[in-house]
């Protein structure tokens, strides 16, 4: 029968998970198995060799070569579609699903929330769009709870290891981990779950977090530079400078 | 009033808190000039020299964070492409190693992810060294250690290892923390595929695994779902009571795991089906289709849905579906089609769309929510619901559709404008009568803005119509005329141009496209110009009364700049200037002509000028290669001193074109792979013959069947026959595989017995020894009684051989040679394969001109079910090349279908045959076939065939 093609692939699984920017480039990103490289020949790979010495460099260079024109191809698609963190959009990309969250304008929405940075899912082309978009959901749910709401470039770009934290427990291997975005932001943290929900009741009373914890697991937790809310060092200096231009503008006008 | 007060003052606090942080900040960054990301430029030289802190012990035990940072630059080099050389990976990774020292929580967080990142490029053995400590790590009482030590282990772990630690993940599958359990799993499902031996251990944890299914933690029923079926996947039993076990359990809640274990459900119930155990339908036939189909069904009623989709689309796919069985299930997609999410939208509109491609009438009743879609702002799902639309939509909304689509394709990209297009054309395939209004819909945007790629669909769309569409020619060809006014691509313009060559002289008014070619000679670059001049020749060949104007016209090419211009107009202008002196035009007077006859303006029998433009090359170019090469291959055929004819060219056989089937991706409109498969090099199949020296003196094969099973593929001795057919020789090459390790078998030879009237056998050449896993041919050569008929015969054949016992591990013999004999398929040679598919450029003149003095008429009653089978038979059967696209039947036109075939015996003799089939009863064909050929003893040879 015609279906043939339509079968899903047995196990979930990713290609790519990608964090890009506004413009396409990658902030983060995973690719996972070969999918890129299986359908390029190898004429492109003999045409790049690049003067390094080691071999497995010289090939990885290719690689990479191979992702960046598929993120461009991924771009041009993408490129000035905005999507809700809970309505995925779908595009086709080289054969390819892929499934984004985020890439608002940036200043478009008044309350700071949001930003141009897109969580990207690529599956291929079997795989349901639904299940891709619960993925890409959870985890752009996750990213925004880490950098306080703002998933803007410079944001994303300080915070760089919890976005490789976050992926790392959103996915192994291709297999999905998580994808709760309150568990996968809380395990980036390093916190327990429970811990999370005595955190939400005490947030407001002791912000500073000082108090020593007991668990062992939140005292190490701070030494991540972590102030007791969610708010990182970076996050409070880019939301104070935000907040003075937002003022100044106020006053401009 | 005392709260709020205590809130402010506690806000203030924080507030002042902060900015003592940032004040702090800029302090540390004002000597950096300004706040720069700490991953903003970096350089892997800077980053590596950073790296060196990990070796010293006091800065890793004060300062972890630094070393988080600059573990993460690590990450982020790798991620921008600054990838690490071997030896510096593993330098950085001696380093890492040290970091375990450390008991901060957060840098061993990032030590593992780093081990994981960097494992692929290091050293194997290098890596092995932190398996101690990563074992600790996961015995350690800290779940989220455990749960990533584990993760980590996975990945550098071997076979011998895994049985030290088997214990800790097995006891860590069932762990109660879920993060643990699911990495345990997850780690796992790494491991089972890895490699086998590690397979092996996993499979001991089933009892573990399924116990896990039962978590309360949803992602650890997911994940103990996919590795418990990943065990059982080969075990069909198992897998069928796995899905029949969870699917009336009901006990799984999370939807992950249940979108797996429909897509198992639908795996197990398309393997029933390929194995013929479906009965009578999904809903009343066996017990394991019945139980998989009722769990789709009720899946279709779940609150996720992803599960939902999962379950619609496991339904549509089922293979022979009926519509009782799809319909629960296009209910939903349509409910889908109107939901806010884009994703839920796409999936179900490719659903659709698929099944509307073999039943559209089930998609129809959802044509209103379809054309709502039309205007959704995800330009994909447009697409694929006008694609979709196209082909449920009836006859009479056709004229609705299209200006729904026209004001749509204007603010499309081209590549689904394409798709749009590559559907009109179908749509005209099945509704010929709205030809006019669709191609006219097509012209118009060839008129528009677009790439190259979007023009070129559309010409080939219209050429192809006007192919298939004989009544859309004349129109199409002048809409092409206009469209080549203003064409910027030369490509398409010379398309064109040839294909008004080809088909403009047989319209009913050639003259008014001679305007459009001239165009093009005067405004056009020198391609094109080429192109017109040849186009002209044409028309001026074809119609002598256009001839006189057409010269005129070409004079002014003489002075043309370009070579090949100037080259083709000379040579034009010579032939037509000949042909006219010998033949002149005479127009026909006036009072003669009858408007209801008018005489046919076409070039009388033997004009020079229509036999140089018009007839092509008796054979192709590429055939004309090939037959050279072969010529050339031929022993002894470079020597003799015959002059080289087309009649002493080795005949080329047609190879069947490999039909470009629609690619499903197409229909969805999703972009296309592009294929660049490398073209295959056709070898000689009778150079394995040729490299025989005894063989030499047969000459050269006149053709080579396809390879003949001779036994089943897999039994000990697999044998496959090859007939290469000679003047008056027939050599067989058997080819033999021993598939025995502890065999080596010598004096290979194919025993043949019967056809003693026909054949004699006159030579072996035996295979000589043949090793465990090897192939070799060996020869048998049969010398045909050239007075006797040609019939087709079977041969009783056995394989005779002497066997050598070896030790497999050694290769070294252990038994003495002993004979054995290998009863074989019987080989047939049949009167087919004295025949040579060859096709004709026009068979109607080829039919015609060799005449029917040795036609054969036959009438038979043959029993196949459709005529396409019969049709199919009767090529096979006579092993001719079915011409003019006689081979494919039309659908279901209710006339006796005509088959035209040609070939070419042995002997170099032209064969042609045409047959009529008509349904006769629901199981009978009706077959009447004449066969004809310049030789008398032919025609009958070949209409005995049919049997």
């Amino acid at each position: 029968m015609a279906f043939t093609s339509v079968i899903p692939p047995l196990l979930p699984k990713v290609d790519a998970i990608l964090v890009l920017d506004g413009e396409g480039n990658r902030l983060a990103g995973k690719y996972y198995g070969d999918f890129l490289t299986s359908t390029t020949s190898s004429s492109s790979r003999a045409a790049m060799s690049t003067g390094d010495d080691s071999k497995p460099a010289s090939a990885n260079v290719t690689v990479e070569d191979l992702r960046a024109s598929f993120e461009r191809q991924l771009q041009a698609k993408i490129q000035g579609i905005a999507a809700r963190s809970d309505a995925a959009e779908v595009v086709t990309v080289m054969g390819k699903t892929a499934v984004f969250c985020g890439g608002m304008a940036m200043g478009a929405s008044p309350s700071g929330v949001g930003g141009d940075v897109r969580v990207v899912h690529v599956g291929p082309n079997t795989e349901s769009e639904l299940l891709l978009a619960y993925l890409c959901e959870g985890m752009y749910d996750a990213l925004s709870n880490l950098m306080g709401g703002q998933t803007d470039r410079n944001m994303v770009l300080d915070n760089l290891e919890l976005v490789f934290l976050l992926i790392d427990e959103h996915c192994d291997g291709g297999v999905i981990l998580e994808v709760d975005g309150a568990k996968l932001s809380s395990s980036v943290l390093l916190r327990d779950d429970e811990d999370m929900v005595a955190d939400a009741g005490a947030g407001e009373s002791a912000p500073q977090g000082a108090a020593p914890s007991t668990t062992g697991m939140r005292g190490m937790g701070n030494g991540f530079g972590m102030q007791g809310g969610d708010i990182s060092i970076a996050q409070a200096f880019r939301q104070a400078k935000q907040q003075l231009i937002a003022g100044l503008q106020a006053d401009g006008m | 009033m005392s709260a709020p007060m205590e809130e402010e003052e506690g806000l203030a606090g924080a507030v002042l808190k902060e900015l003592q942080q940032v004040a702090e900040k800029f302090k540390d960054e004002d000597e950096e000039d300004a706040f720069i990301s700490p991953y903003a430029h970096l350089e892997k030289s800077a980053v590596l020299q950073e790296a060196r802190i990990f070796h010293d012990s006091v800065s890793v035990r004060e300062n972890p964070r630094k070393c988080c940072t600059v573990i993460a630059q690590l990450l982020h080099l790798q991620n921008t492409g600054q990838f690490l050389s071997s030896t510096e990976a593993t330098e950085v990774f001696f380093g890492v190693t040290k970091l375990f020292m450390s008991d901060d929580a957060s840098l061993r967080r990032m030590v593992y992810l780093f081990i994981k990142e960097v494992a692929e490029t290091c050293n194997p053995d290098d890596v092995i060294i932190v398996t101690s400590s990563l074992t600790k790590d996961m015995t350690c009482d800290v779940d989220l250690y455990r749960a990533n030590a584990l993760r980590v282990l996975a990945r550098i772990i071997d076979s011998a290892m895994l049985g030290a630690i088997e214990r800790y993940v097995k006891q860590a599958v069932v762990d109660s923390s879920g993060q643990v359990s699911s990495a345990a799993l997850v780690s796992s499902i790494h491991l089972f595929d890895n490699a086998a031996e590690n397979a092996v251990v996993v499979k001991r944890w089933i009892g573990e695994v399924q116990e896990a299914t039962a978590s309360p933690n949803q992602m650890v029923q997911f994940h103990a779902m996919q590795l418990l079926y990943k065990i059982k996947s080969n075990d069909r039993l198992g897998v069928s009571k796995l899905v029949q076990q969870f699917s009336t359990r009901n006990s799984l809640k999370s939807p992950l795991a249940l979108v797996c274990l429909i897509r198992y459900a639908s795996k197990l119930l398309h393997d029933e089906v390929a194995e013929g155990r479906l009965g009578d339908g999904y809903q009343t036939g066996s017990s394991i289709c019945t139980i998989g189909y009722s769990f789709l069904e009720s899946s279709l009623k779940h609150k996720s849905e992803m599960v939902i989709y999962e379950a619609a689309r496991g339904i549509c796919s089922l293979p022979q579906a009926q519509a009782q069985d799809i319909n629960p299930a296009i209910t939903v997609l349509q409910m889908f089609l109107s939901s806010p999410k884009p994703a839920t939208r796409f999936g179900a509109m490719k659903i659709l769309a698929s099944i509307s491609n073999s039943q559209p009438r089930l998609v129809a009743k959802c044509n209103e929510d379809l054309e709502a879609l039309l205007s959704d702002p995800n330009r994909s799902i447009a697409t694929l619901a006008i694609t979709t639309l196209l082909k449920t939509g009836s006859e009479n909304s056709i004229d609705r559709l299209l200006k729904q689509i026209s004001a749509f394709l204007t603010d499309i990209a081209d590549e689904y404008k394409i798709t749009v297009v590559k559907s009109l054309q179908r749509l005209c395939f099945t509704y010929p009568n709205k030809h006019r209004i669709l191609v006219g819909f097509m012209s118009n945007f060839l008129r528009e803005e677009g790439g190259f790629e979007f023009k070129k669909t559309i010409v080939n769309s219209i050429v192809t119509l006007i192919k298939a569409v004989p009544e859309t020619a004349e129109s199409s060809l002048l809409h092409l005329c206009e469209f080549i006014e203003d064409c910027e691509f030369t490509m398409l313009s010379t398309q064109i141009l040839h294909l008004l060559g080809e088909m403009g002289p047989t319209t009913s008014a050639p003259a008014r496209y001679i305007r459009f070619i001239y165009n093009r000679v005067m405004l056009e670059n020198s391609a094109v110009r080429a192109a017109a001049i040849a186009s002209l020749a044409k028309f001026a060949a074809s119609c002598p009364s256009l001839r006189a104007s057409i010269l005129t016209l070409l004079k002014r090419g003489m002075e043309d700049e370009d070579d090949e211009t100037r080259d083709r107009t000379t040579l034009l202008i010579s032939v037509l200037e000949d042909a006219m002196e010998k033949n002149p035009y005479v127009a026909p007077s006036e009072d003669e002509i009858d408007p209801e006859n008018l005489p046919k303006d076409e070039p009388v029998a033997g004009d020079s000028a229509a036999y140089v433009l018009l007839d092509g090359m008796p054979v192709s170019f590429d055939k004309l290669r090939r037959s050279l090469e072969m010529y050339q291959n031929t022993p002894g055929a470079m020597d003799t001193a015959d002059s080289l004819t087309f009649s002493s060219l080795p005949v080329v056989e047609d190879v069947p074109e490999e039909t470009t089937s629609t690619h499903e991706m197409d229909d969805l409109g999703l972009g296309e792979i592009p294929s660049n498969e490398p073209i295959k090099e056709k070898v000689d199949p009778a150079a394995a013959v040729y490299a025989i020296p005894e063989l030499a003196s047969l000459g050269r094969a006149f053709r080579s069947s396809t390879a003949v099973p001779l036994t089943e593929s897999e039994t000990e001795y697999v044998v496959t026959c090859i007939k290469h057919i000679f003047e008056s020789h027939i050599v067989l090459q058997f080819t033999v595989q021993n598939t025995i390790d502890d065999q080596r078998l010598e004096n290979v030879t194919v025993m043949l017995e019967g056809g003693e009237d026909l054949y004699e056998i006159t030579g072996e050449i035996p295979a000589e020894s043949i090793k465990y896993g090897e192939t070799a041919n060996t020869f048998t050569v049969l010398q045909r009684n050239d007075d006797v008929p040609i019939e087709a015969n079977a041969f009783a054949s056995t394989l005779h051989f002497n066997v050598v016992q070896v030790d497999p591990a050694s290769g070294e013999d252990e038994s003495d040679a002993f004979e054995e004999e290998y009863p074989l398929e019987d080989l047939e040679i049949s009167t087919a394969d004295y025949m040579a598919k060859v096709s004709v450029p026009d068979f109607r003149k080829a039919w015609e001109g060799i005449g029917n003095d040795n036609e054969v008429l036959e009438k038979y009653a043959l029993s196949f079910k459709s005529v396409e089978d019969a049709v199919t038979a009767v090529i096979n059967l006579l092993g001719m090349q079915s011409c003019d696209g006689t081979g494919s039947v039309k659908a279901n036109t209710g006339k006796p279908h005509m088959l035209h075939m040609s070939g070419i015996f042995i002997g170099g003799k032209a064969v042609y045959a045409r047959a009529q089939l008509a349904m006769q009863g629901d199981s009978g064909v009706v077959l009447k076939i004449a066969v004809r050929s310049e030789d008398e003893n032919i025609p009958r040879m070949v209409a005995d065939c049919i049997r």
